[in-house]
């Protein structure tokens, strides 16, 4: 994998005549690019975690017995999956604020309102894949759990939960990829986020004297690179944990 | 043992249980046959508890059970049960499937489970099988396991619905073999199955059901050869060919 991002970068800036170590570049450019990543990175440990723990909670409250929440929900998953994320985050950003008591009222509260939609944006994805999840247990399965004796809790607990959980975390992987990349949206809302951050930067070597055109290239290769190896690493960690987990042949149990 | 009167349940529009009643003594074996949709399956599931009927009394031991001040939990931990379609805890090994209701339910400690869910699945023929996954072992042994695991609650009797119905003509053998075995050693159950060999041996009563009524009531030998309605005829003459 790492082989073959390196040959394609390599052909890649052959082809457009870069060089993507272009020292003098990187010597302007590389606060921004790393005050980016980490900014990133940040709203990455927010939004990720959040929006795991809506999409679950969203989605076990969609199968659980009781119905009163089951209508409210689907409104919220409907929501979010039909309208653009990136008009959610502009009305976040914009309304939030004014939303919330004034002493709550930061410089960059807009933008962290922002990012918390963006996690209840995925949640509303995420939901559906837990309650995907819930609902290919085979109904025998909490039938048998009640027949030993256990109550529904503890069926859900013991039997019902360890499958369902397995059976999202597959599908859970990929939507992870989506909010890493998802979180270059905060960028129009002024997040300097590693995309807006970079964004800015281009803008000003465009129109400043002695830039080179071939730096917008060797920006947004190194943007695209990073990126990339994000959504790797935050897919490859569900993988290892699916590894871990991995039970033969439970997913191919539909009696 | 166990006693069911004028059981009524409904699903909706669909009358299934129109006034059941039976009784089954200590160590008995009941069969109960009938076509499918004649109720047998509910009338298991209001046995214990995991369907609550709409009206009628069940008893275990003496006991009205399905009142509002006994817990289901407690009925079904005292009635084990076997599905037709086995329901072994997929993302468990057989011996954690065996060990699962003693720890949870019962409280008991990890290592006696572990000892006694052993004990269980040799006497199942499954000593060698207990790291295995359901999805590993055959049909048969699946079916097995699932035995087992009832088993392992130390229940005062049993219900199979259609155990040998899911598995494929080699593997049927075994699992009546051991539930043979099981009504030898004194087991209380109530079977629902088409198996006529295993309903001739182990049972010494057959009730058929149909349309939610039990229709007639016999040894084997009567019920099988000597049906006294029309209705167990027809249906005795279709099974036995």
């Amino acid at each position: 994998m790492a082989v073959g991002t390196i040959l394609f970068i390599l052909v890649l800036q052959t082809v457009l005549r870069f060089n993507i170590l272009d020292p003098v570049l990187w010597a302007l450019y590389f606060p921004s690019f790393l005050d980016g990543i980490v900014l990133t990175l940040r709203y990455l440990g927010i939004i990720l975690p959040l929006s795991a723990v809506i999409g679950f909670t969203v989605g076990w409250a969609r199968i659980a017995p009781f119905r009163t929440l089951s209508w409210p929900l689907s409104v919220f998953v409907d929501f979010f999956r039909g309208v653009p994320p990136i008009i959610v985050v502009i009305f976040a950003a914009v309304l939030g604020p004014s939303l919330l008591p004034a002493r709550f009222r930061s410089q960059d509260i807009g933008i962290i309102i922002a990012a918390l939609t963006l996690a209840m944006h995925s949640g509303a994805y995420q939901s559906e894949i837990f309650r995907a999840g819930f609902m290919s247990v085979p109904r025998g399965q909490l039938e048998a759990a009640q027949s030993l004796g256990m109550t529904r809790g503890a069926a859900m607990r013991y039997v019902v939960l360890p499958q369902a959980l397995r059976l999202s975390i597959p599908p859970l992987a990929n939507e992870f990829a989506v909010v890493v990349k998802d979180t270059s949206l905060l960028a129009i809302v002024g997040g300097f986020e590693l995309f807006g951050s970079s964004f800015i930067f281009e803008q000003q070597i465009l129109f400043s004297p002695g830039n080179q055109l071939s730096w917008i290239f060797v920006v947004w290769t190194a943007v695209a690179l990073v990126y990339f190896v994000m959504t790797f690493a935050v897919t490859e960690l569900l993988n290892a944990i699916d590894r871990r987990y991995h039970v033969k042949g439970l997913e191919a149990v539909t009696v | 043992m166990i006693r069911v009167e004028e059981l009524q349940k409904r699903f909706g529009a669909l009358h299934v249980l129109k006034g059941v009643n039976l009784e089954v003594q200590k160590g008995e074996v009941l069969v109960i046959i009938g076509p499918s949709g004649s109720g047998k399956s509910t009338l298991l599931r209001c046995i214990n508890l995991l369907i609550e009927p709409d009206s009628g009394r069940v008893f275990l031991d003496g006991t009205q059970v399905n009142r509002r001040d006994i817990r289901p939990e407690w009925v079904r931990q005292q009635v084990g049960m076997v599905f037709q379609s086995f329901n072994l805890f997929a993302h468990l090994t057989a011996l954690q499937n065996v060990t699962l209701g003693p720890v949870r339910v019962l409280g008991t400690d990890a290592a006696a489970a572990e000892a006694q869910g052993r004990k269980l699945l040799d006497r199942v023929g499954l000593a060698d099988k207990a790291d295995a996954y359901p999805a590993q072992l055959s049909g048969g042994q699946q079916q097995r396991v699932a035995i087992a695991r009832a088993l392992a609650m130390n229940p005062k009797a049993m219900l199979f619905d259609e155990p040998t119905s899911a598995l494929d003509p080699e593997y049927i053998r075994e699992v009546l073999d051991v539930m043979a075995a099981l009504a030898m050693d004194g087991m209380t159950m109530i079977v629902v199955t088409h198996e006529m060999g295993f309903a001739s041996t182990a049972a010494k009563r057959i009730l058929f059901m149909d349309a939610g009524r039990i229709i007639e009531e016999g040894s084997p030998e009567e019920i099988f050869h000597r049906p006294k309605q029309e209705r167990t005829r027809m249906f005795v003459g279709k099974i036995l060919r």
